[in-house]
């Protein structure tokens, strides 16, 4: 191919199929050597600034394959005319100041004549083309080589810049999907909403593509709820990622430590352990119980949650103590102090400041008043506990307005329960509003009042002695007669023994010498006191037993086994096989009044 | 939990201490169903039980059982107050031959 036009229009349209500029470059450099009959061709790119940056070579043609060649922006041929933006045609290279001769014996070639122009976009410089040693004729390049050169350079340095532009796109584009997919798993930490009758909800709007707001809520076995809403400082990747950190380990702890309080301690240390400076998360958490309305509730540094009765009026629940993330040195350690309220009915409202912050119209914030006259408004409407948080986080984001911050917003919702609870005939439904600390202030109801014992022991016959023990003293602690206590121990102890023996299928009679010491699962025993009653909650994760089998035996037929049952029943004043909480296993529900 | 048998004229006594419950159990019924299977009558001495469950009493039942079918003697003696309590639930305090004291067992069964 001999026409430079040709040429030319290959050569562009070979930039415009391919991202991969060196290997397209060799192959140009290639042939407008043969075209224009120079011995050899390389592009040099500026890497850095004119002044203190380099040209390496990028791509090259003829006898010395001189890629990787590095030398100083602004030195040699190459670098004058990068410096001046401007072609040079030297024909007589050895006599040239500015040329490089230590290059020349490097390589063992013999410069003649050189031919460069420069590569520039807009104004930008991006390095130089050049061509070595032109043969046959004179020798020497002529004003139509430059020209070709020139024309060439042009649709380089467009198909560069392209690439270039191309690569950083793609750069955003992967961290744009890097970004979604963080998102995508930080909304798979958020809880799904419960049922429509679920007395806890909750929404979050992030202001950028990830938040560092989070809320979470489970139901317990027992029936209760353990909730939390927590902000990290700061917005955007670190905060997500300390948020991750903070929700797993609440999902995580908040399953074993039925004490708010004490559960921010733990998280606390946990976050400090490995905290990054100057990074910190506002919480509250707390536990619910549909059966009473009762709330406990603890705070460490973050905006005072919201308590609406039933009668209209709001009560501020303040902090009691610092963020998450301060190391316990600092604050003395020891839990969060808890506050237990009963909600009798009304509503608890957590939200992170990006809520009463949030701008309703340019310039104007919701402030608390709003957040409150929102709150009554939707309660006047009727509306659901989720609506009207919804419609709260709608009117800081409508018109699609950019967030100043995260908003998250969780209610705990006692209406439906309160229904759930008078409907039972339950006096203490409508239980005045008691404000009492349950730690420290040490008032009787808050320390003998719910769960006063849990424990989880591997299911076997030698983990019942320990069962035993805590109910003994536990009973005990709670008034029962001497004789009350031992039959409760027993009732709990058949209990405990049919779930080793027959949920976990450890033994039968048949086969005694098994006696199931083989554990495969777990025991959940929680020893409670329930308004003037002492409650037993035994879990199992075993597969669920067929309810209708179980019956105690007839006590005329003289035999051995089948008499656990009748005793559990004998002793107690109700036995109940509830459905567990998330589905799982086994829940028997013991009760004798105090 | 502790079994120790005594040989007392043509009976064995069989003394339990401690807690009879699903773990201790198999080795109360394995003594007593050994001291029958040697065909000797059996008094058990449960006055140092400090706790039995339906597992223990199950044990229990069923060497009593076992050695009225081979016309052997079976009773218990010095029940203290809580196994007292757990056979009267089961109502097995009208079934089982009960002694107040084990001499008393050994003269009236000899």
């Amino acid at each position: 191919m001999n026409d430079p036009l040709e040429l030319l229009v290959e050569i562009g349209r070979h930039f415009a199929a391919t991202l991969d500029i060196e290997a397209t470059m060799s192959l140009a450099l290639q042939r407008i050597a043969h075209l224009m009959a120079a011995e050899g061709g390389a592009l040099f790119l500026l890497e850095g600034d004119l002044d203190s940056g380099q040209l390496v070579c990028r791509a090259s043609h003829g006898p010395v394959d001189v890629r990787g060649l590095s030398i100083p922006a602004g030195t040699g041929i190459v670098g004058r005319s990068v410096a001046n933006n401007a072609p040079e045609m030297v024909w007589d290279v050895q006599n040239d100041p500015h040329f490089n001769k230590s290059l020349d014996k490097q390589f063992d070639f013999t410069t003649r004549s050189i031919l460069c122009v420069p590569l520039s976009v807009k104004d930008e410089i991006l390095g130089a083309l050049e061509m070595v040693n032109k043969s046959g004729g004179d020798a020497l390049f002529t004003q139509e080589d430059l020209t070709l050169l020139q024309a060439l350079a042009g649709s380089a340095a467009l198909a560069i810049s392209n690439a270039r532009m191309a690569g950083e796109l793609a750069e955003k584009e992967v961290m744009r999907r890097e970004l979604a997919l963080a998102a995508e798993i930080q909304r798979g930490l958020l809880p799904s909403p419960g049922a429509d009758d679920y007395p806890v909800c909750g929404v979050n709007r992030p202001a950028r593509v990830v938040s560092g707001d989070f809320f979470d809520y489970f139901t317990l076995y027992d029936g209760r709820i353990a909730f939390t809403l927590a902000d990290v400082s700061g917005k955007g990747m670190n905060a997500a990622l300390l948020m991750a950190k903070t929700a797993s380990l609440f999902r995580c702890l908040g399953k074993e430590d039925l004490r708010p309080g004490r559960l921010l301690q733990r998280i606390n240390a946990e976050v400090c352990e490995t905290s990054l400076r100057g990074m910190f998360v506002t919480m509250v958490a707390g536990i619910y119980d549909p059966a009473t309305g009762r709330l406990v509730l603890a705070n460490a540094g973050h905006e005072p949650p919201l308590w609406h009765s039933t009668d209209d009026q709001f009560q501020a629940l303040e902090a009691t103590a610092p963020p998450v993330g301060i190391p316990p040195e600092l604050t003395g350690g020891g839990p969060v102090p808890e506050e237990v309220i009963y909600l009798a009915g009304g509503s608890l409202y957590i939200f992170t400041d990006g809520a009463t912050e949030g701008y309703v119209e340019p310039g104007v914030e919701l402030g608390a008043d709003g957040f409150k006259a929102m709150v009554q408004s939707g309660v006047a409407a009727g509306h659901s506990a989720q609506i009207r948080i919804n419609e709260i986080a709608d009117c800081l984001t409508k018109d699609g307005a950019v967030l100043r911050d995260d908003i998250t917003v969780l209610v705990i919702d006692d209406a439906k329960p309160l229904q759930e609870r008078l409907k039972r005939g339950d006096n203490t439904a409508l239980k005045a509003m008691t404000k009492d600390p349950a730690m420290g202030g040490g008032g009787v109801d808050s320390v003998f009042e719910g769960s006063l014992c849990s424990l989880t022991v591997p299911a076997r016959a030698e983990s019942l002695k320990l069962v035993r023990r805590a109910v003994s003293e536990t009973s005990t602690a709670c008034g029962f007669s001497h004789e009350q206590c031992q039959d409760l121990v027993l009732a709990v102890d058949e209990a405990c023994q049919n779930v080793v023996r027959h949920a976990y299928g450890g033994v039968n009679r048949g086969d005694r010498s098994e006696r199931g010491d083989q554990s495969q699962g777990d025991i959940a025993v929680d020893l409670r006191r329930e308004k003037g009653s002492f409650v037993i909650l035994i879990r199992d994760y075993a597969p669920a037993v067929d309810v209708k089998k179980i019956k105690p035996r007839d006590l005329d037929d003289v035999r051995p086994g089948g008499l656990g049952v009748h005793f559990i029943r004998e002793v107690m004043d109700t036995v109940e096989h509830l459905p567990p909480p998330d589905g799982q296993g086994n829940l028997l529900r013991l009760i004798k009044a105090i | 939990m502790e079994i120790s048998i005594s040989q007392q004229g043509a009976l064995q006594v069989v003394a339990i201490s401690g807690e009879v419950d699903l773990s201790t159990s198999p080795k109360v019924r394995e003594a007593l169903l050994g001291c029958i299977k040697g065909a000797h009558g059996v008094v058990v001495d449960l006055s140092a039980v400090s706790y039995i469950d339906s597992s223990g009493v199950a044990s229990l039942v069923e060497a009593f059982q076992t050695a009225k079918t081979k016309g052997l003697g079976f009773a218990l003696a010095e029940v203290s107050e809580t196994p007292m309590r757990v056979l009267k639930l089961a109502r097995l305090d009208q079934v089982f031959v009960i002694y107040a004291r084990v001499d008393e067992a050994v003269t009236a069964m000899a």
